[in-house]
């Protein structure tokens, strides 16, 4: 166990590195500097001295050719330097991610959990009334949820509730008055505010959680081991719970591995449409300025995230069922 | 013949009972009649809206103007000559002996149709006043192009980048998938990291920095960058079959027989593996069309003009309060195809997959 997890170890090192390698060549090659982005063009006391630009590219080995510059900005890393945000006044990128770190969670950890707790029961009662018209029914929609585009979604769900109904606001995190509310007002606007993104988010992991618990639980549900509990005249619920469900849990608990990168990056999309000042927004914005430091940084963290994921559902799987053995 | 006895004549292949079973699945088959009524909407999109003829005769020599909206190129230069400036219906009437057959319905994806262009047809309206209405079925944008002419013309760029960029993608994928799974060893070793180093790379930062090094991006070069970028979950499926079908005799028997490598992979074993992969490519078909809508819809897509869905959808979002036609009809229309494709992708998984086929009822 530990070789192999000393060698998963190094080999997602060696793709951290080609990761983030070619990310900084792609970002580097894209034409303009953080140095002359449009930010600093239309407000002159955003502009940096020539002087100031200087040292920064000498800083950051912006001056020299990206490969070079590549190994300036991994040193940094290695001594735990994300480095600064050249368009956002010299702020340490990790005080950034850090800031916008909880904006993201509030919406992804609540979908996530909402998506978790709604398609465990409806999987689970998909598979009890297989082939019913209800069962039908709810897997069809289900299904049409799963194809529906979010960015879709997110404008169907502004046309109803912003401007049919008027019941939530269009975008944003908070009202222009949230300062002066109070306390039970703020949180009310929070979620008001929350409502649409979290919706958008939740839909589509709800119907992909739903169908791979159905599809797992309708694989074991023909094991012999079900027919031989249904020989000996156990009820169906109990079935279902203790002896079918029980043994899906293992693809599920690689699932919830596998969602961990979507806790920070599954948003970038929505965040954007919905203006939600979280990473994947910063994210956006950071591409649009040319701030390498701060997209390295979000880089470097999702794809931390990604591979931490990976390994964790493989240890988790090992966990989970005793046959699972790693050398 | 004795009772019992097998029926002798043609055994259906593989091909034709996968077929079988796909037409048993109702909805797969809507579907399938979905994209194909799609893709000849997109090839005959000249055809049904435009305000070029589709054929004409002027100055006693017969003409196809409405090939302009297919190539720029093909517009014959005499129309420029005559100072047509697009406006047929009217100029047409220099040449008195000139006849004309149209297209189904008279607005164009690129500009405004005037007033007194078409007979009994008025001025386009446009901004909050084009609601959909009987001259133009699903409303006018802020400047007043029809929306009909424009989702028509849009399903040209829907189709093709479903089709070219997974075209591109299982080119990728099937190679690389067949070399690693065929020689493993290091070939699979090194194969399998680069995979895995294209999975992890976030495909946004690379579209975004592919897309802001271009000046003029066509759906071309969107098309290439989401084919470039897509095709791992092809070249991981045709590496898994490819170990499992190296294994089979035929293999092994065509080696005997001295076939060459590249011979046993891509004749030999791909038309036995092809079936599997044709599912994750059908997704893929279902994510380009996905991606190229929501780029465009975030202002990253091809240059204007461009009918594409994603920018009519860009233009709604901006016009929120008062031009829902521009969010409603554009966004069903992204819906139903990724759904149709995604149903044509089950139903092939199903079809086609061996463990799934005693379940079939």
């Amino acid at each position: 166990m530990t070789s192999y997890l000393i060698r998963r170890l190094g080999i997602a090192v060696v793709t951290l590195v080609l990761i983030t390698f070619l990310v900084y060549g792609l970002i580097r090659a894209m034409p303009g500097t953080p140095a002359t982005n449009q930010m600093a063009v239309m407000d002159p006391s955003k502009q940096l001295t020539p002087e100031a630009i200087a040292r920064i590219n000498r800083l950051y080995g912006l001056d020299k050719p990206w490969y070079t510059a590549y190994f300036v900005w991994m040193t940094n890393v290695v001594q735990a330097d994300l480095g600064v945000s050249f368009t956002r006044n010299m702020r340490p990128v990790a005080d950034l991610i850090v800031e916008r770190a909880p904006a993201t969670l509030m919406l992804s950890a609540t979908s996530l959990v909402l998506a978790y707790v709604l398609s465990i029961p409806i999987g689970l009662w998909a598979t009890a009334k297989a082939n019913t018209l209800p069962e039908r029914t709810v897997s069809t929609a289900l299904y049409m949820l799963y194809s529906l585009p979010a960015f879709v979604a997110a404008l169907y769900l502004q046309l109803l509730f912003y401007v049919k109904l008027d019941w939530l606001p269009l975008y944003g995190m908070r009202s222009d008055n949230y300062p002066s509310l109070s306390a039970a007002a703020r949180a009310l606007d929070l979620l008001k505010h929350a409502a649409m993104p979290v919706a958008c988010f939740t839909y589509v992991n709800l119907a992909y959680y739903s169908r791979f618990i159905r599809a797992n639980m309708q694989e074991v549900v023909r094991q012999d081991y079900i027919r031989t509990a249904r020989a000996k005249g156990v009820g169906p619920r109990a079935i279902i719970y203790k002896h079918a469900f029980r043994n899906t849990l293992i693809p599920l608990v690689t699932l919830m591995g596998l969602s961990l990168p979507g806790l920070f990056s599954g948003a970038v999309i929505l965040e954007q449409i919905f203006q939600w000042p979280g990473m994947g927004r910063l994210y956006f914005e950071a591409i649009g300025q040319r701030d390498y430091n701060v997209i390295m940084g979000l880089t470097l963290m999702f794809s931390v995230l990604t591979l931490a994921g990976q390994l964790l559902a493989d240890m988790l799987y090992a966990v989970v069922d005793p046959r699972v053995t790693y050398s | 013949m004795a009772a019992g006895d097998v029926p002798l004549g043609d055994s259906p292949g593989f091909w034709r009972q996968a077929w079988r079973r796909f037409r048993q699945r109702k909805l797969a088959m809507i579907a399938l009649a979905f994209v194909a009524a799609l893709t000849l909407v997109a090839i005959c999109a000249p055809l049904i809206a435009g305000t070029r003829p589709i054929v004409c005769q002027y100055k006693g020599r017969i003409y196809f103007p409405a090939l302009y909206y297919y190539n720029r190129n093909w517009e014959n230069p005499i129309f420029a000559k005559d100072r047509f400036r697009s406006r047929y219906a009217e100029n047409l009437k220099k040449d008195p002996q000139s006849w004309a057959a149209w297209p189904l319905v008279y607005q164009d994806p690129y500009r405004r149709v005037r007033a007194e262009e078409w007979p009994g047809q008025p001025g386009n309206p446009y901004g909050a006043e084009g609601k959909p209405s009987r001259h133009n079925w699903l409303g006018t944008n802020q400047q007043g192009f029809d929306v009909f002419a424009s989702m028509v013309h849009g399903a040209q760029t829907a189709v093709s980048v479903g089709f070219v960029s997974m075209g591109i993608a299982a080119t990728i994928g099937i190679t690389l998938g067949a070399l690693a799974g065929y020689y493993g060893r290091w070939v699979d070793v090194l194969l399998s990291r680069i995979i895995e180093v294209v999975m992890c790379v976030p495909s946004l930062v690379l579209i975004l920095a592919l897309v802001a090094l271009l000046d003029r991006v066509t759906n071309f070069h969107l098309m290439a960058i989401v084919g470039l970028t897509h095709w791992t979950g092809i070249a991981r499926l045709t590496r898994a079959e490819f170990m499992k079908l190296k294994q089979m005799e035929f293999v092994a028997a065509a080696k005997a027989m001295g076939a060459r490598p590249g011979r046993i992979m891509f004749t030999h074993v791909l038309r036995n593996a092809l079936a599997p992969v044709l599912v994750p490519i059908t997704f893929g078909i279902a994510d380009a069309i996905l991606i190229e809508s929501g780029l465009s819809y975030l202002g990253f897509g091809a240059s204007p003009p461009n009918p594409s869905w994603g920018t009519l959808l860009a233009a709604g979002r901006r016009n929120i309060e008062d031009m829902w036609w521009l969010i409603v009809f554009p966004g069903a229309a992204i819906f139903l195809t990724v759904l149709a494709y995604n149903l044509i992708g089950e139903g092939l998984q199903e079809a086609t997959d061996p463990r799934l086929r005693q379940d079939a009822h």
